[in-house]
């Protein structure tokens, strides 16, 4: 029976997984860098360890002082959220080998779906499309243009050990391949030390819709419905909604079948996602898994009523899922804008700094994912997500004239951040339309005047 | 928590390295290699990059709120997570006491992580005035061990 968790994270992700130990009366352990003392969730959990300097790799990746800070606190299991460790498979084997139950899906599975040129191969034998592309990773640049040349151009260059949108590169013809091949290595090389890529059909203007996992220990695994996220700049999210409007039941069923396949195919277990690309046409195809919970699950969660992060430690604690594929209903529409430290009107510089006054909206149907208060200094080390507007109702319109409003009443004194872009989308016809692809957010800003969003 | 038998003994992880051997007089000998490569993937996915540095950001003490720093004081500081012990050994005597004149290489106490006694230098000059932790204390990094009078 686990009674106390250590969060291995930081920021609004880290105040969630505290939030939802308080209400199962689970003890917590944050712990933390030198640069995050003054951290909300440091505050509000039961016990708080200082694991190292400010730097991500001084203190959040550091394994060996997080599980050290483990057994002297003596918890049960670790939660490590989303980015840092918590897609590590070594980190979740150490926590395995000390008797520490890792909140999350086993080593094994994080192991064959990290490498995303294996996860392919493990999807297709489960019947799931994959898009068209090489088998496994190409070595020669011989063997490439021939591969790139039978999979047809434009071909998106991936590093096997790269994913969440890092690592890529996109070639339109021969000649362009060959200058892309190369650096796609060398900056594969040194992002991941790993420097092996894969080629796959660029697959223009597609939407990025993925499926929510949940699988407990006892065999039963369920999928929660879809997430669009094809609002992206730099093939980061900003902004994810539930369900997607583009598809059908029908595509939805057929979709969210294959998803629960390729997780069955990765034996796994407790929360994660399947993300596909689909087409114009309505052909869709697996890109990677998730193996953790991710940045835009509260849109599942107000869409499902489920509560995602309590279904994590739940399903560590070897529970049974109370509920089956049947149970799930949709019964509402989401929306999520990520608001990042950011100034949209000046190229989306960084923006870190004090925050004065803090008024965050209110309301039916809004919620807020914030670690961010009055007077909190947002460090300069992390990524700039400082928070999260999630908006529901009954309709995608209400969520979106909801998400509007709230966004016109969201004050953040002090620093710049990116509410007046998210505002301007919000009010946006295309948008408005549910026809935005993965090549809307591009499209957006050349349309859009930077002074739009001051 | 018993303290363990040690040794030759090697560890090497990423970021991680230890090595451990019994000395001339029967005290275990370790030397980490602290501060050397980052240790696991620093990929963040799903996350924007870093932003980066403005100025160089005032160091805050870690754990306890932060004091004013006295002149002429200085603090040896925890560089890990783990459980202090001020001797080698449960029969030892400590390593130093209230009055200890120490050295940047001196060795001060032990700080146990993860089954591995690890042997702390101080990385500080000056003569004990106050010892700040009891011994098997859990400390995090950063925590102030000793405090010091320079000079």
């Amino acid at each position: 029976m686990i009674q106390k968790i250590l969060i291995a994270n930081r920021g609004e992700i880290a105040l969630r997984i505290v939030r939802a130990c308080r209400e199962m009366g689970i003890k917590t352990l944050a712990i933390y860098s030198e640069a995050d003392v003054q951290s909300l969730h440091v505050q509000l959990a039961d016990e708080a360890i200082c694991v190292g300097g400010p730097k991500s790799v001084d203190s959040y990746l550091r394994a060996d002082r997080i599980i050290s800070a483990a057994e002297i606190a003596d918890v049960d299991a670790i939660h490590p959220g989303y980015g840092f460790l918590s897609e590590n498979a070594k980190f979740a084997e150490q926590c395995e080998s000390c008797n520490i139950k890792f909140i999350g899906p086993k080593s094994k599975s994080i192991k064959l779906m990290g490498d995303k040129s294996v996860a392919r191969e493990t999807v297709r034998k489960a019947h799931v499309a994959t898009v068209p592309g090489s088998d496994g990773p190409v070595e020669a640049e011989a063997e490439a243009v021939k591969i790139a040349r039978s999979i047809g151009y434009p071909v998106i260059i991936k590093a096997v050990a790269g994913g969440g949108g890092r690592g890529m590169r996109i070639a339109h013809n021969d000649v362009s391949f060959a200058k892309e091949f190369h650096v796609a290595r060398n900056e594969a090389e040194k992002a991941f030390g790993d420097g092996r890529v894969y080629l796959e059909k660029y697959i223009e203007r597609p939407r990025h819709i993925e499926f929510q996992i949940l699988a407990d220990s006892h065999g039963k695994v369920i999928h929660l419905g879809e997430r669009d996220c094809s609002v992206q700049r730099r093939h980061q999210k900003l902004i994810e909604e539930a369900p997607s409007p583009f598809l059908t039941p029908d595509l939805r069923k057929k979709m969210g079948k294959a998803a629960v396949r390729a997780a069955e195919a990765a034996e796994y277990e407790n929360a994660g996602t399947i993300e596909f690309l689909v087409d114009p046409k309505g052909n869709f195809y697996f890109i990677e898994m998730n193996t953790r919970i991710q940045v835009e699950h509260p849109v599942t969660e107000e869409v499902t009523g489920i509560d995602l992060v309590k279904q994590q430690i739940h399903i560590a604690n070897g529970e049974k899922l109370e509920f089956d594929q049947s149970d799930i209903t949709f019964e509402k529409h989401a929306i999520e804008c990520r608001i990042n430290a950011e100034d949209p009107a000046r190229n989306f510089a960084p923006s870190p700094g004090t925050v004065g006054l803090y008024y965050p909206p209110g309301g039916h149907g809004v919620r807020i994912d914030s670690h961010i208060y009055s007077g909190y200094t947002i460090p300069p080390y992390y990524d700039s997500m400082i928070g999260k507007l999630i908006c529901f109702g009954s309709t995608r319109k209400e969520a979106l004239e909801r998400a509007y409003r709230a966004l016109s009443e969201y004050l953040i004194r002090g620093i710049k951040t990116t509410i007046p872009l998210h505002k301007a989308i919000m009010a946006d016809p295309l948008f408005i339309e549910g026809k935005a692809t993965t090549a809307y957010m591009e499209e957006f800003l050349t349309r859009t005047t930077p002074e739009l969003f001051s | 928590m018993k303290r363990s038998e040690l040794t030759e003994f090697a560890v090497e992880e990423e970021g991680f390295k230890l090595k451990i051997r019994r000395g001339a007089n029967g005290l275990p000998i370790v030397s980490t290699a602290r501060g050397s490569n980052p240790p696991f993937v620093p990929a963040e996915s799903n996350s924007t990059p870093p932003m980066p540095v403005p100025a160089p950001l005032q160091s805050t003490t870690s754990g306890a709120p932060p004091t004013t720093e006295e002149p002429g004081i200085t603090y040896v500081k925890s560089p890990m997570v783990g459980t202090f012990y001020r001797s080698p050994s449960p029969e030892s005597k400590p390593f130093v006491d209230l009055g200890s004149k120490i050295e940047d290489n001196s060795l001060v106490c032990i700080i146990e992580a993860m089954k591995i006694m690890n042997e702390i230098q101080a990385e500080a000059k000056g003569t004990i005035v106050e010892i700040l932790v009891e011994n098997g204390q859990p400390v995090e990094y950063g925590q102030r061990l000793f405090k010091l009078r320079q000079g």
